[in-house]
């Protein structure tokens, strides 16, 4: 085979029951009369995965990515339509499935690993490794009963990894743990991309797929509605869910923030910015009472949360006395030095002690940092490189 | 089928920790642990040698004990067999449903422990008779035999519930109920002679059921016949072939339908 995958015109159907009719008396009682109805979670999939690729799927809740997923691993079967595999898989489709309270953690990993084909001679040369790696040294010997659920994770993550398989399927099970486990997972998938292994990745943090993923596809309904480099299917995924995310509000409403705009160097408004060109967000608000010494903020986050950059009215040093009716609040950036990536902007009125909300717009709006600089990290610092011989 | 025995042979090593997975779990937080596999047998053996004593008024049969158990434990492993099997695919849905695995393996697993059980059983069963000096014939050699055309029909059996389970719930009831009847209906606590001389016309019907005729085989490798008479636990060549053929078409029948319905597991249950 040439592809590490083929789905051909693949179809999944699920017969939505009215009740749960599993009684035999229920049985002969809708014999004739339908007692589901039809649901079509994939439609006309046709997807090849190369060899070594690394593939993401993307896509709202209930698009149909697990679906996809379980049709690959012959979990279950589509209703027309036909899957090729060509390698050994291991997938994690739930992280620790199968686990056994009341066995051992130690136990369990020989159970768990059979469970993905591995025989107790391969998981006995990689046993402490496992181990390590899931970092539960001092409590291999308890019942996983008693292991707290970040624990369970990551021995469940630790012996999937572990099996050397030709394809490796993982369904969203990286959106559990803490972060520091989580980056310890991607790098792991990063070695395995490197050794030429084939990936493929349901999450729903999807900037993580720009991160990892040779090409990313997008569900929609079942459907694939675009397939292609990561970067433009990630983009048209945050048009599409653009409002939905994350995004919050809250406040009295004293004060109203009735208007955010992104401006760049020339005045526009956009969602496009450049490493090193300026960005005006400005905020216009409508006081439906005199409110005394507001302050109003805002601040930018990275996709993980990660607030590159916040300030307020207060924190500038500004009085802004009574304030009354409309009124515009201009934060001037002079020069943004993010590289490439999405940011959120959240923006905010409140009292200067903080303990009144007037209105706080939560990652309601969002801009993507582009740039032509090669160099990589999250910042661009100008770096002049001098090179010579050792002195002395 | 090939492609499914072939896979499943691949699996050997999931079956064998599955299996040991059963007996662990089991009797993981008891104290008494493996002796509870005994106790079912010692209580049934006192109630039913003093139930029989006085309903036989003492005397047809001799050495109750023996020939009680020679049938009672491979019967209470043909029912212990079928009771975990049944449900044993409905009551992993977390396996079922989040990976791959040849899903015969969780009836298989609940077979093999309980053949588990039933040997620790027969040893200690065997330790008592050799200590009251009990006299073996030689279709004691039989035995392998006799347990592998039960562990063909058990399994058979096993694989069938256990699918149609996943469809109809009812299954598991009808199986308990079924069960329950079967045990009076097969010569185990009282002797086939009983029914030869009380109901000899039903006798042809008696003998068809399976499980009838392979008690019959273990009483008579066991309670050694010559002592005693055939009325106690007399084989028949015809029952022995129906038996055979049965247990077989049973493990392969069992093993089709299972196969063709085993697809649609992880969105039934
Ligand atoms: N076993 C099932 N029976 C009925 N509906 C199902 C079943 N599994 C999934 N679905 C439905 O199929 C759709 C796709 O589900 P899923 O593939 O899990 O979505 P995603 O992983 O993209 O969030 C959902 O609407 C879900 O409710
Ligand atoms: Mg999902």
């Amino acid at each position: 085979m040439e592809h590490a995958v083929e789905v051909r015109e693949v179809s999944k159907m699920f017969k939505l029951y009215h009740e749960n009719v599993r009684s035999l008396k229920e049985k002969v009682l809708f014999f004739r009369k339908r007692g589901y109805e039809e649901f079509w979670a994939l439609r006309d999939i046709d997807l090849d995965v190369e060899k070594g690729e690394t593939l993401g799927i993307i896509g709202a809740n209930g698009s149909g990515k697990s679906t996809l997923l379980k049709c690959m691993t012959r979990i279950i079967y589509p209703t027309s339509g036909k899957i090729m595999t060509d390698g050994s898989i291991a997938a994690l489709l739930e992280l620790g499935a199968g686990f056994q309270p009341d066995l051992t953690g130690r136990e369990n990993v020989y159970l768990n690993a059979s469970i993905l084909g591995f025989s107790r001679k391969e998981v006995d040369g990689k046993f402490d490794e496992i181990v390590a790696f899931a970092e539960l040294e001092r409590f291999i010997d308890n019942y996983v009963r008693n292991y707290s659920s970040g624990m369970y994770i990551r021995l469940g993550f630790a012996v999937a990894i572990s099996v050397d398989p030709e394809i490796l399927i993982v369904d969203e099970v990286l959106a559990v743990g803490d972060e520091a486990f989580q980056r310890k997972c991607l790098d792991k998938i990063d070695e395995f991309r490197d050794s030429g292994k084939t990936i493929i990745f349901v999450t729903h943090n999807v900037d993580v797929t720009r991160e990892i993923c040779d090409r990313v596809i997008m569900l929609e309904e079942g459907r694939i509605v675009r397939d292609g480099i990561p970067k433009e299917v990630v983009n048209h995924y945050h048009q599409v869910m653009e409002t939905e995310e994350e995004a919050s509000e809250q406040g009295n409403r004293k004060i109203e923030i009735t208007e955010v705009r992104l401006l760049n160097d020339r005045g526009e408004e956009t969602n496009d910015f450049y490493t090193g060109s300026s960005m005006k967000v400005r905020v216009c608000y409508e006081a439906r009472e005199p409110i005394v010494d507001p302050v109003f903020g805002f601040s930018l986050d990275d996709y993980r949360g990660f607030t590159a950059f916040g300030t307020n009215t207060a924190l500038k040093g500004l009085e802004m006395g009574t304030v009354a009716g409309d009124g515009v609040v201009e934060f001037d950036l002079k020069s943004l030095p993010m590289l490439e990536g999405r940011y959120l902007v959240s923006v905010a009125a409140h009292s200067r002690d903080e303990q009144t909300v007037y209105h706080w717009q939560d990652k309601l709006y969002q801009f993507e940092m582009k740039s032509d600089i090669d160099d990589v990290g999250l910042l661009y610092i100008p770096c002049e490189v001098k090179t010579g011989p050792q002195a002395g | 089928m090939i492609e499914r025995l072939k896979d499943l042979w691949a699996h050997r090593e999931l079956l064998w920790n599955m299996t040991v997975k059963e007996l662990k779990v089991k009797y993981k937080r008891s104290v008494l642990g493996f002796a509870w596999s005994f106790m079912t047998p010692l209580v049934m053996l006192l109630v039913f040698s003093i139930v029989f004593s006085i309903l036989a008024r003492g005397g047809d049969v001799q050495w109750y004990a023996v020939f009680l158990m020679s049938g009672l434990l491979p019967w209470l492993f043909f029912v212990n067999s079928l009771m975990q099997s049944v449900g044993s695919i409905v009551a992993n849905p977390g396996l079922v449903k989040k990976v791959y695995f040849p899903r015969e393996i969780l009836p298989i697993a609940a077979v093999g422990a309980n053949i588990f059980h039933f040997v620790l059983q027969m040893l200690v069963f065997f330790v008592f008779m050799l200590l009251i000096r009990w006299h073996f014939s030689p279709w004691l050699l039989l035995m392998p035999f006799i347990l592998i055309l039960q562990v063909v029909l058990t399994l058979g059996l096993a694989l069938l519930v256990s699918a149609a389970n996943v469809y109809l719930r009812d299954v598991q009831h009808f199986v308990e109920v079924a069960l329950t009847a079967l045990f009076w209906l097969s010569p185990i606590v009282y002797p086939v002679g009983l029914v030869a001389s009380q109901f000899p016309k039903f006798m042809p019907l008696y003998l068809v059921n399976p499980m009838t005729n392979i008690v019959l085989l273990w009483e008579y490798a066991i309670y050694n016949p010559h002592h005693y008479g055939p009325q106690v636990a007399y084989i028949s060549f015809w029952g022995i072939l129906i038996t055979v053929v049965f247990s077989i078409v049973t493990l392969v029948g069992g093993y089709y339908v299972f196969a063709r319905i085993e697809r649609g597991f992880a969105e039934q249950i």
